[in-house]
């Protein structure tokens, strides 16, 4: 389902002008990191896609429906949109209730529903702990039964708020592990994130945002080599890519691989 | 974000320099009288006479009157219909609407009242426009008030506001998970429980990792604590306090006298 | 003279069958600076409860060997003293702040007031520290207007006003952006060096390989592996149980099958440390062809 960014600005009651002209379209299959100083747009920006947030000028379209004229129940059929905060949603006693919520309410049916609870489970490797009290749960985990609960919905777009802050290694190769598989069954995946190396490692496309603008949009590659604009919003490149940068090789990598790739190129050159 | 935490308006004026306990003296002082003093147009003549110059005095009317359209004239409004309508007695009908009969003397009573509760609301709304909750706290506790329940007091001033933005993240947080909170009645009841839940679960945690916080600043030591305000009590101050206690005294002596 | 001492320490949460803690001995040197790394429920929080006294002081439970700050046992000690002496800096900034105050600069003098220090001694040291924790721009704002790094700049600089002997943090920099991170090992190094004893719980091991003087690898509530951060982070039974490695280290690791790693040079947790590295395997194979 594509995505349709026009002419959007957004100013909040206070009168902060948080977003100015944005636009952007985003297809289907589409996996977008959004990155930034704090204060710089993107959680206003991702709260368009699903109505919580409506333009203060310009549109956005999710598809055929402009958020305008749906609730955000509604867009919730079609955006996923996972919270930074997992103690900020989950209320029920059992970890699959809690995931079936979703689902539910977007008037699936039972058998349906079933399925989903289970898929999502399994995305999350939450199965041996799907009858455990979410809240008994260490917050590394908390987080995955928020990420499933949104996942069950099956959503053709997913959005995430910051999906790795406070999480631990395992945690976060568990997150590169969902986005994954995401990608593999074509749905579109937007994620805000400060971390950098995990935007490098799991994003083909990255967009910058910075003072309400796009300061950069286009491939991993070509934006996360660009040092001085990257800068100016007080994001430092990717480990990986400061490490290529230094040694002087002739294209921006972002991975291990790609390093010793490239390395072993010039080392033979 | 919530800027501003409490109702205080920074200004250099007479009602600021008060000492806070003088303003809270005084905020008793306006009511006392207003609500004992059997005299009919008592608290009329001081809501006119002091209440408003006072406003002034603390260089404060702007934001105290913009109080007064929406908050305080509402309710002392509102309380006057129900009063005026519903308070039985009186021989004077005026007029009569199905089974309620308006009388002069309700609606005498219910002006009366209404005023009283203008005065009250009132005094609160200019001693929390003129006096920083620190400040009150701080000069409370210097004279023997416990920390603890001074810090209570403060706490809980504060934490409506940050209640309110978390229940607005968890509302936006379940409507994204489909849940419906803007059609009927019954759909609004049903959406409860996925609202108060984390509403409730996430102010436990909270209290756990708050109170570890300000044991982690030395809050129950029992050493002498310091403040880091200065608070003045001029002779001025303490001259006032009597004043406005003899007022009081006054208002409910002659409340005793004349019934 | 250690000035932190854990014997044989284990810990069982209220209600708890395995211990979160198991076995702990520790002892850390005055001025030294200590990092403990591990997954989420190794026990690194616990850890860090235990030595700032909120075990067993708060949280009930069991707690069994010997825990010792300046020579003082802290079932001898009142919390309220202990907490004089051990600073405790932990994750969540938002529910840090106290509560009781309107602004940065009153949040931060919370402490010296409650231990009763003189007003002018306040304003001098609140003043002092806001300088060096970078957040002198901020004293009037309110505490609760601030971005989760600016809340975590403040907490710090709550607990160092203080002047404990030992700083314990729990992941103070979980939501700073990398130039936060950095002035903020930066502040917590300059410490260390004037003779504060500091334990800190974190994930950046970059950071940690150029700060720290000793790394403890907690696993399971156990002491999995301790010592130089160097040998320790880049220790290969770390990968096997999930443990966060430098992607220095990652790189290094793969390189090394392939030919592009020395194999006698130890592997790199930072990023001068893979330039240095891979420089000069570069120049050695452009000297041989």
């Amino acid at each position: 389902m594509n995505i349709q960014i026009e002419n959007l600005s957004f100013r909040y009651p206070n009168g902060v002008l948080a977003l100015r002209r944005v636009s952007l379209e985003i297809a289907p299959g589409e996996q977008v990191a959004v990155i930034g100083q704090n204060g710089a747009g993107k959680t206003t920006l991702v709260k368009h896609l699903n109505g919580l947030l409506l333009p203060t000028e310009g549109r956005v379209r999710i598809g055929d429906w402009d958020t305008r004229h749906y609730s955000v129940a509604k867009l919730a059929r079609r955006v996923g949109y996972v919270f930074q905060n997992p103690d900020e949603q989950l209320f029920t006693k059992t970890v699959a209730e809690e995931i079936a919520f979703g689902p539910r309410n977007l008037g699936y049916p039972g058998e349906r529903i079933q399925e989903l609870v289970e898929d999502a489970l399994q995305l999350t490797q939450l199965q041996a702990m799907r009858n455990t009290n979410p809240y008994d749960l260490s917050p590394t985990w908390r987080k995955m039964v928020a990420i499933a609960s949104i996942l069950a919905m099956d959503t053709p777009i997913l959005v995430f708020d910051e999906p790795t802050t406070g999480q631990d290694a395992a945690s976060v190769t568990r997150l590169a592990m969902i986005i994954a598989e995401l990608k593999r069954r074509g749905k579109t995946v937007i994620t805000i994130t400060h971390d950098i190396d995990f935007c490098a490692e799991n994003f083909a496309r990255v967009i910058v945002m910075g003072g309400g603008q796009v300061l950069l949009d286009g491939p991993a590659r070509t934006v996360l080599g660009k040092a001085e604009i990257l800068a100016q919003t007080y994001v430092d490149p990717p480990q990986i890519t400061r490490l290529g940068l230094r040694l002087g090789l002739a294209e921006v990598v972002c991975t291990p691989q790609e390093f010793l790739d490239a390395f072993e190129k010039q080392c033979a050159a | 974000m919530h800027e501003r935490l409490s109702f205080y308006v920074k200004r250099e004026s007479a009602l600021h320099q008060l000492n806070p306990l003088t303003k809270l003296t005084l905020v008793f002082g306006l009511i006392l009288p207003a609500f004992l003093v059997p005299f009919y147009w008592t608290p009329h003549l001081l809501l006119l006479l002091v209440v408003f110059p006072l406003a002034f005095l603390g260089k404060v009317q702007g934001e105290y009157f913009t109080a007064v359209t929406k908050l305080i004239l509402p309710a002392a409004g509102f309380l006057f219909v129900m009063q005026a309508l519903f308070i039985p007695g009186g021989e004077t009908v005026l007029a009569k609407l199905w089974f309620l009969t308006l009388t002069q003397e309700s609606l005498m009573y219910a002006f009366a009242n209404a005023v009283r509760i203008f005065v009250m609301v009132s005094s609160f709304t200019l001693f929390m426009l003129t006096t920083h909750p620190s400040e009150l706290m701080s000069d409370l506790t210097q004279r023997g008030l416990p920390g603890q329940f001074a810090y209570v007091i403060i706490a809980t001033l504060q934490i409506i506001p940050q209640m309110q933005a978390k229940a607005s993240t968890i509302i936006a947080a379940q409507r994204s998970r489909g849940l419906d909170t803007e059609s009927s009645f019954a759909r609004r009841v049903q959406a409860l429980v996925p609202l108060v839940g984390p509403l409730v679960f996430g102010s436990l945690v909270e209290v756990e990792e708050r109170a570890i916080a300000i044991e982690a600043r030395g809050f129950t030591s029992r050493r002498p604590k310091t403040s880091l305000r200065e608070i003045y009590d001029r002779p001025l101050d303490k001259g006032l306090r009597w004043l406005l206690i003899l007022i009081m005294l006054a208002s409910l002596v002659s409340r005793i006298w004349f019934s | 003279m250690p000035i932190v001492k854990l014997q044989q320490v284990t810990y069982h949460y209220p209600f708890t069958e395995k211990p979160a803690l198991q076995d702990i001995n520790l002892e850390v040197e005055e001025g030294e600076f200590v990092a403990v790394i591990g997954p989420n429920g190794a026990g690194k929080s616990t850890l860090c409860y235990t030595l700032a006294g909120f075990i067993p002081h708060f949280y009930k439970g069991e707690l069994k060997g010997i825990v010792e700050v300046d020579g003082v046992l802290v079932q001898d000690s009142d919390l309220s003293d202990w907490v004089l002496k051990v600073g405790l800096v932990f994750q969540n900034p938002f529910n840090q702040i106290s509560g009781a105050k309107y602004t940065v600069f009153e949040e931060v003098a919370f402490g010296l007031e409650n231990s009763g220090v003189p007003r002018s001694e306040i304003i001098r040291r609140v003043e002092e520290v806001l300088q060096m924790t970078g957040i002198a721009d901020l004293a009037d704002r309110s505490p609760y207007s601030l971005s989760g790094g600016q809340q975590q700049r403040v907490a710090l600089a709550s607990i160092l006003v203080m002047q404990p002997k030992v700083l314990v943090l729990d992941e103070p920099t979980s939501q700073m952006d990398p130039i936060g991170t950095r002035e903020v090992f930066g502040v917590i190094r300059q410490m260390a060096e004037q003779g504060m004893t500091v334990v800190m719980a974190e994930h950046k091991v970059e950071w940690i390989a150029q700060f720290a003087d000793r790394v403890i690898a907690l696993w399971e509530g156990k002491i999995y592996l301790e010592g130089k951060p160097h040998e320790v982070l880049t220790d290969e039974r770390l990968v096997e149980k999930g443990f966060g490695v430098s992607r220095y280290t990652t790189t290094a690791r793969l390189a090394l099958p392939r030919g592009l790693w020395q194999k006698e040079r130890p592997l790199p947790v930072t990023l001068e440390e893979a330039v240095a590295g891979f420089s000069a395997l570069r120049n050695a194979r452009r000297k041989q062809g």
